[in-house]
């Protein structure tokens, strides 16, 4: 080691050694431009460090693959909505249909708090850091809420809101030119007043679901709102030709008069009335200034040092064990008892088990599923049965088979047992397929049930055997490939921690593997039901199916015997990812 | 000249369970003060609070004669902080850390890249310029923030637990470079479950119990048996001598303050217990 020549406390420049009085002020524009300076460090390395993360060049190369198809597609989801945001607010003007203006504000209101609230996981597998993490550093309140609201600007609710409104100030100016300045300014302040409610809800959410109990109530309201909002579409007229949904929205646009789209719209539709323009962006401003205030309000709470955990005040107290007497421990054998294969199973079964009991959320995640293939019953596939079992089961088992690629990310550091203790990683990995396996299986039965009884003709005995192989064939295929991900990708998971970088279950290559592969599987159903059809062969998809599950179980089969091998390769990967050695 | 440490009737509560209760801490400037407690004894909880990272249920903290929550920012200056978690950017490389840091305290870049180079290569981490924190080992993850700890010169230094990991040629140098600072007059407050360190660097101690401030004084007063600290003395008065023949070790008065009450703590147990370990 060498020796500090200019001790710290001992240096000549930037800041005194000891001050007696007040130091001199830092400069904002230095903490701010080292905080913008930080976060593009870190998505450079991000960069570099993919390879390592991703456990070699196949999972680099399959990352990519997966983007270039699906990126066009996440675009389109980008590119409609703002289109569509263009295209009303110039019918509205170009028309003379001020509701829809409102409607469309009220629109991008809704769904851009809706996706904030919703989309936290996508944000969450970012590289980024917890902004909190600065308040170690002497950062004034004002720096500090500056940078909060600045961070984290480039997430898909923000993104996508800030493109819609610039699109609607657009078709307004074409519209009507004169009303450009107006729309300009009025679009503006409302896509800052939704930042700043979209930052107060997430700074009150993350008070209240500091708390896990609370957490699994939200889960549970979200799925109902997400619920409610497709009844919505079961309750929709049968007409054809007309939109329903927006009609809707127009009818009641009255009622955001007072709200913060109704000032928007109002601000541009009163051409002319500078005085009414001017009252409806003051109006406007003290919403969001309101907002501002909520968010600041909490946000100086935690810059004061708030605790939210209720970990520390849920802490049980020790309950020591009986303590057995000399001649007990006496009798105990020197030996170590012989580890059996079965007692391995059953220890992992029965540990698996107590994890999905414990998790209210991930129970509440399974019910959900199913509440949208009732829906499915009853909507869109109630017109063809033939291909709404395999909808229905598809459906219902895709949200938790994610779970299935990253087995070892909720247990972290914990994976250095299995490491470490004598036992075959074939083993552990097999009850963990099994315990996944039954948990699909039990989701695929209830949502085989709902199908049945929803669907409106009754489904043949031949399909159901088709889909039951089809079902096989999908769980061992998923399984074989996501215990390869889980040990080739593996990717530590904390339920709950939304500011953490680590909320999601599975990596996005993963989640979009399992999309990508389901889907798929899914839509095979139909050239076999058509060739079926017209060959006049009604058992030729159970052919199919049975030999596609053949083959499926032969990979699993071959995976899990190989499994040791592939875990000893990729230890290090394990240990780097889950243990952080 | 006001303490570099105050606290009085210091209390912090998580719901229903107190993890720090009423805890009077006094710290003097360039004393090397020793915070001592079992598992769960409130040693992290009263340094956040000390930090500001965790606000107080109630009582008072003053660094420096200045009260912490009214001039957080301007105190944050003067003090570094080791933390448990250590509170690193795991994707950033020694390198940038350091120099984030340094600017983050508003050291002017010139100071902050000759004060980075200075510590990395005092710390032994010059050398790993291409590895990202997150791919350090433990032990060179606590030089790293022990380095970002003193880059800014601070008055007052919290440490919590910097030997863990650290392997013993850097525990050395790293000893010396803070008995330098405390005999420049730098305040460090640190907590430590190895008695042999505490004993060896601090001249000060205090010792916390289930929340409580159990005991606080000099090495001396307490290995004399004195647990807290004795008035002082009376014009001529001669000064309280310790008898060095019955005076302890830190470790068995440690043992006995904590481990008195301790139902079954390890090696009060019978030897007969866990005899299937043999």
């Amino acid at each position: 080691m060498a020796t500090l020549e200019s001790r710290p406390e001992e240096s000549q420049s930037g800041l005194p050694s000891h001050p007696q009085s007040a130091l001199p002020r830092i400069p904002a524009r230095t903490q701010l431009a080292g905080v913008a300076w930080l976060r593009w460090r870190i998505f450079l390395n991000s960069l570099r460090t993919r390879r390592a993360a991703g456990g070699g060049w196949g999972s680099l190369v399959l990352a990519i693959v997966l983007r270039l198809i699906l990126w066009p597609v996440f675009a389109l989801w980008v590119i409609g909505p703002v289109f569509a945001s263009g295209y009303v607010a110039w019918t509205a003007i170009a028309n003379h249909r001020p509701l829809w203006l409102v409607s469309l504000l009220a629109g991008i209101w809704f769904v851009w708090q809706f996706i904030a609230v919703g989309g936290s996981n996508f944000a969450a597998s970012m590289p980024t850091f917890d902004p909190s993490s600065l308040l170690r550093f002497p950062i004034p309140f004002g720096r500090y809420l500056l940078l909060r609201c600045a961070l984290g600007l480039l997430t898909p609710s923000t993104v996508i809101g800030c493109l819609a409104l610039f699109a609607a100030a657009i078709g307004i100016a074409i519209a009507d030119l004169r009303l450009a300045p107006m729309a300009v300014l009025a679009m503006g302040l409302f896509a800052l007043m939704n930042i700043f409610l979209a930052r107060m809800i997430g700074s009150w959410l993350e008070r209240v679901l500091a708390m896990r109990r609370a957490r699994e109530v939200f889960g549970g309201l979200f799925a109902i709102a997400v619920v409610s909002f497709q009844f919505l579409q079961l309750r929709r007229p049968r007409q054809p030709h007309t939109n329903w949904l927006f009609d809707t929205a127009t009818r009641s646009a009255y009622r955001f008069g007072w709200l913060p789209p109704g000032y928007a719209a109002d601000a541009v539709l009163h051409s002319g009335h500078i005085a009414a323009q001017l009252g409806n962006l003051l109006l406007l401003s003290a919403w969001a200034a309101a907002f501002l205030a909520g968010f600041a309000y909490r946000l100086h709470r935690e810059y004061l040092g708030e605790h939210l955990s209720d970990a520390v005040a849920n802490s049980p107290a020790a309950v020591r064990p009986k303590r057995r007497s000399s001649a007990e421990t006496a009798a105990e054998p020197l030996t170590p008892p012989r580890m059996e294969r079965p007692s391995v199973l059953s220890a992992m079964l029965r540990k698996e088990w107590l994890s999905i009991r414990s998790n209210t959320g991930q129970l509440v995640g399974l019910a959900t599923p199913l509440i949208f293939v009732w829906l499915m019953g009853h909507g869109l596939f109630g017109r063809h049965p033939s291909y709404l079992l395999t909808a229905g089961v598809g459906y219902a088992i895709l949200t938790p088979m994610a779970a299935v690629y990253n087995v070892f990310g909720p247990e972290g550091a914990g994976v250095q047992l299995y490491l470490l203790a004598p036992v075959r990683m074939r083993d552990v990995l097999l009850a963990k397929n099994i315990a996944s396996a039954l948990l699909l299986s039990a989701e695929a039965a209830l949502a085989w049930i709902i199908t049945v009884k929803s669907s409106s003709a009754p489904i043949p005995v031949l399909t159901q055997l088709a889909v039951l192989l089809w079902l096989i064939f999908v769980l061992a295929i998923n399984l074989g490939l996501g215990t390869l991900r889980s040990i080739q990708s593996p990717r530590k998971f904390m339920p709950g921690q939304t500011r953490q970088m680590r909320s999601a279950p599975a990596s996005r290559t993963s989640a979009l593997l399992v999309l990508g592969l389901v889907s798929a599987s899914m839509l095979v159903q139909i050239p076999v039901t058509r060739l079926s059809r017209s060959l006049h062969q009604p058992w030729l998809p159970i052919w199919v199916y049975a030999v596609l599950a053949l083959a499926a179980l032969a990979g699993y089969a071959l995976m899990l015997a190989n499994v040791d091998a592939l875990v000893e390769r990729n230890r290090d990967v394990l240990e780097h990812e889950l243990c952080g050695v | 000249m006001a303490p570099a440490i105050e606290t009085a009737a210091l209390t912090r509560r998580f719901g229903e369970f107190t993890a720090v209760r009423d805890v009077a801490l006094r710290v003097e400037p360039g004393q090397f003060y020793g915070f001592l407690g079992p598992n769960g004894a409130g040693k992290s909880t009263t340094i956040k609070m000390l930090t500001g990272l965790l606000a107080p249920s109630s009582g008072t903290i003053a660094i420096l004669g200045q009260d912490l929550t009214a001039n957080s920012p301007e105190l944050k200056r003067q003090i570094g902080v080791v933390p448990e978690g250590l509170a690193l950017f795991g994707r950033l490389t020694a390198r940038e850390y350091l120099r984030f840091v340094g600017r983050m305290y508003g050291l002017d870049r010139d100071t902050t890249g000759r004060r980075t180079e200075e510590l990395l290569d005092f710390m032994n981490l010059a050398g790993e310029d291409k590895k990202l924190v997150t791919d350090f080992s433990h032990g060179m993850q606590k030089k790293l923030a022990l380095a970002a700890a003193v880059i800014h010169g601070p008055r007052v230094l919290f440490l919590d637990e910097p030997f863990e990991g650290v392997d013993a040629v850097a525990a050395g140098t790293l000893k010396a470079m803070l008995q330098r600072m405390t005999a420049h007059g730098v305040t460090i407050f640190l907590t430590s479950h190895v008695l042999e360190i505490v004993e060896r660097l601090c001249t000060h101690i205090g010792i916390i119990h289930r929340g409580e401030l159990v005991a606080q004084g000099s090495l001396e007063e307490l290995r004399a048996g004195i647990l807290k600290p004795a008035p002082p003395p009376r014009p001529g008065e001669a000064p309280l001598a310790f008898d060095a023949a019955s005076q302890r070790t830190l470790e068995q008065v440690f043992l006995e303050i904590v481990g008195a009450d301790r139902d079954g703590s390890a090696g009060t147990r019978a030897p007969e217990e866990l005899s299937w370990l043999r």
